[in-house]
C-alpha cells in the first residue's frame, strides 16, 4: 500500500526534514508513526497525499508513484485517501452534516447521496443526535469523530491520521483509537503519527521510529516493548 | 465535470454572491463606469460615423457658372457632366432660385439683404455622385475636369469638412482604445481584488476541498463565475447608464448645434456595440478572476 525509497525532504534554506526514509506498508495492516515532536512524523504524511514534495526518493502509495503526479493525478490519490488531524480542520460555518457531506459532493457524489451517506455516518460513530451541530458546539471528541467520518465519507482505502488524539483528554483518545481499529477491521489501512507513548503502550501495533528525520526502528511492538 | 458538480458549483455562487454582496455590487460598480466611459466613446464615434455616412450621401460638387452662358452652352454643359460615369445627376440652380435659397438660410435676417440687386448670385449645377464614387477621389478628379470646361467659373465641394470629421472619428477611436485600455488594465486589478476577498472569505474551506481530492477546476469555477457575473451586470449597468445620458441628451440638446443637422439623428449603440460591451464586461470578469486565481490560489 505504502512504500518509500530513500526519501527525502530538505526545507528551504537547508533544513533536513527527512533523511533517506526507507519503508514500506502492506495493503489492510495498522501502523503508527512515532517519534518527538519535531521527529519528521507530519512531513512524512504530507509527503504520502502529496501536501509537500520529496526532495529525493520516490513515493509509491496505492500503485501510484506520488512523486510523478500531476494536479489531476493528486486530486485521484487524495479521494482514495481519508485524512484526519489533530486540530480536527472542520468549516465553522457548517453544520457536522454539511461538513461530511462537503467532502463527498466535491467528487462527484450527489447533494442528496452525500448527504445520506453522512448521516449514516455520524450515526454509526455516535453522532446521531449531533448532525445539526456546528463544530463549535461540540466537544472536543465529537469534533474528531465528525473529522474521522469526513475522512471516511468517500470509502478510502487508506486513513492517514496526524496525532488525532492530540487535543483530547485520555477517555476520549481512547474512544477515538477504538474508533480507528473498527475502521481498521473492516479492511482500511491506517497509518497514525503520534508522539504519545502510552498510546502506543495501550494499543500493541507496529510502529515507525522517527527521530531528527531518520528512521530508527520499524518493529511490530509488543504492548509494553515500546522504546521512543 | 459531473452534474452534482455543476450543481455545487452553482450552490457556491450563489452562497458568494449573499454573503459577499456588497462587495460584488462595487465591484460590478466599479466595472460599470469603465464599460461606461468605453461605451461613451463608442456612442460618439458611432453618432460621428452616422454623419459621416449621411453626409456622405449629400456629397455634391457645386459648379457656378460664368455671366454670359448662353442657353446652348448651358445644354452642352448639361451633356456632357452627365456624360461622365461618375455623376447621378445634374440640377441647374438659376441666379433667381439662388437668391430665393440664400434669403430662406438668412431666415430673420434676410432683411440684410434689401437694396441688393437679386441676379448677385451666380447661377450653378449641382452634380450628385453615384454611389461608389462618393469620396475623395473621385470628388477631385470629377472637379478638376469640371473646372476646366467652357463657361465654369468655380468648383467647390465639402472635401474639407469630410476630411476634419472623418480625423475627428478616427481620434474618438483611438481616445477609446487608449482610454479604455487603461481602463480596463485598473479594472482588472480591482476584479483581481475582490476575488482575493473571496478566496481569503473561503481560505478554510478551499484548504478543506483540497484535501479530500476536489479536482482543481470545482475549485476554481465559482470565482470565475462569479467574475463572468459581476462583469454582466456591471456591462448591463453601463448600458443603462447610457440609455440614460442617451435621452437626456437627446431630448435636452439644443435642436440645432451647428454639426448636428438635427437632434433626432442621434442614434443609441446598435446591437453590435451592445454586444461588444456585454461581451468586454463578461471577459474583463473571467479574466480578472483567473488572474486572481493564479496569483493567491494554491495549486498542485
Amino acid at each position: 500500500m505504502i512504500q518509500l525509497f530513500r526519501v527525502s525532504k530538505v526545507y528551504p534554506p537547508n533544513y533536513p526534514a527527512l533523511t533517506d526514509i526507507h519503508l514500506r506498508v502492506e495493503k489492510g495492516e495498522f501502523v503508527f508513526l512515532s517519534g518527538p515532536s519535531g521527529a519528521g512524523k507530519t512531513t512524512l504524511l504530507k509527503l504520502l497525499f502529496r501536501e509537500e514534495e520529496a526532495t529525493d526518493g520516490q513515493i509509491i502509495v496505492n500503485g501510484r508513484n506520488v512523486t510523478r503526479l500531476d494536479g489531476k493525478g493528486v486530486a485521484q490519490l487524495r479521494q482514495e485517501i481519508g485524512l484526519v488531524f489533530q486540530e480536527f480542520k472542520l468549516l465553522p460555518s457548517m453544520t457536522a452534516l454539511e461538513n461530511v457531506a462537503l467532502a463527498a459532493e466535491v467528487v462527484g457524489m450527489s447533494r442528496w447521496e452525500s448527504r445520506k451517506r453522512a448521516f449514516h455516518l455520524l450515526r454509526e460513530l455516535g453522532l446521531k443526535d449531533r448532525h445539526d451541530a456546528r463544530p463549535q458546539t461540540l466537544s472536543g471528541g465529537e469534533q474528531q469523530r465528525v473529522a474521522i467520518a469526513r475522512a471516511l465519507v468517500n470509502d478510502p482505502i487508506l486513513v492517514l491520521a496526524d496525532e488525532p488524539t492530540g487535543n483530547l483528554d485520555v477517555e476520549m483518545a481512547e474512544e477515538t483509537m477504538r474508533l480507528f481499529l473498527k475502521i481498521h477491521e473492516k479492511g482500511t489501512t491506517i497509518m497514525i503519527a503520534t508522539h504519545d507513548a502510552g498510546l502506543l503502550k495501550r494499543f500493541e501495533r507496529r510502529a515507525f521510529v522517527l527521530q531528527r528525520g531518520r528512521l530508527m526502528g520499524d518493529s511490530r511492538l509488543a504492548k509494553g516493548e515500546v522504546a521512543l | 465535470m459531473k452534474f452534482a458538480q455543476l450543481a455545487f458549483v452553482f450552490r457556491r455562487v450563489l452562497k458568494s454572491l449573499r454573503e459577499l454582496l456588497w462587495t460584488h455590487a462595487l465591484t460590478s460598480g466599479t466595472m460599470a463606469m469603465t464599460l461606461f466611459i468605453f461605451g461613451g466613446f463608442l456612442l460618439i464615434q458611432e453618432n460621428l460615423h452616422g454623419m459621416l455616412r449621411g453626409w456622405g450621401s449629400q456629397i455634391q460638387i457645386f459648379a457656378y457658372l460664368e455671366n454670359n452662358v448662353s442657353q446652348a452652352d448651358l445644354q452642352s454643359l448639361l451633356e456632357q457632366i452627365r456624360s461622365y460615369p461618375e455623376v447621378e445627376g445634374v440640377r441647374f440652380v438659376s441666379k433667381a432660385e439662388a437668391w430665393e435659397n440664400f434669403k430662406k438660410t438668412l431666415g430673420s435676417q434676410s432683411g440684410i439683404l434689401e437694396g441688393l440687386p437679386p441676379d448677385i448670385l451666380p447661377s450653378s449645377l449641382e452634380i450628385a455622385l453615384k454611389k461608389p464614387h462618393r469620396h475623395r477621389v473621385s470628388v477631385t478628379s470629377l472637379s478638376q475636369r469640371i473646372r476646366g470646361m467652357k463657361g465654369i467659373s468655380e468648383v467647390e465641394y465639402p472635401e474639407e469638412w469630410i476630411e476634419k470629421l472623418s480625423l475627428l472619428v478616427l481620434g474618438v477611436q483611438w481616445a477609446k482604445w487608449i482610454l479604455g485600455g487603461f481602463l480596463f488594465v485598473a479594472t482588472l486589478l480591482i476584479v483581481g481584488s475582490t476575488v482575493k476577498l473571496a478566496i481569503l472569505a473561503r481560505k478554510d474551506e478551499i484548504e478543506i476541498m483540497q484535501l479530500v481530492g476536489a479536482p482543481a477546476g470545482l475549485i476554481k469555477a465559482p470565482f470565475v463565475l462569479e467574475g463572468m457575473i459581476q462583469g454582466i451586470v456591471g456591462a448591463s449597468l453601463s448600458l443603462l447608464f447610457l440609455w440614460l445620458l442617451f435621452l437626456f441628451l437627446r431630448y435636452h440638446l439644443p435642436s440645432s448645434l451647428g454639426i448636428f443637422p438635427s437632434r433626432d439623428q442621434l442614434q443609441f449603440l446598435d446591437s453590435g456595440g451592445i454586444s461588444l460591451l456585454i461581451f468586454l464586461g463578461w471577459m474583463l470578469g473571467a479574466s480578472g478572476s483567473l488572474f486572481s486565481l493564479r496569483r493567491f490560489l494554491k495549486t498542485w
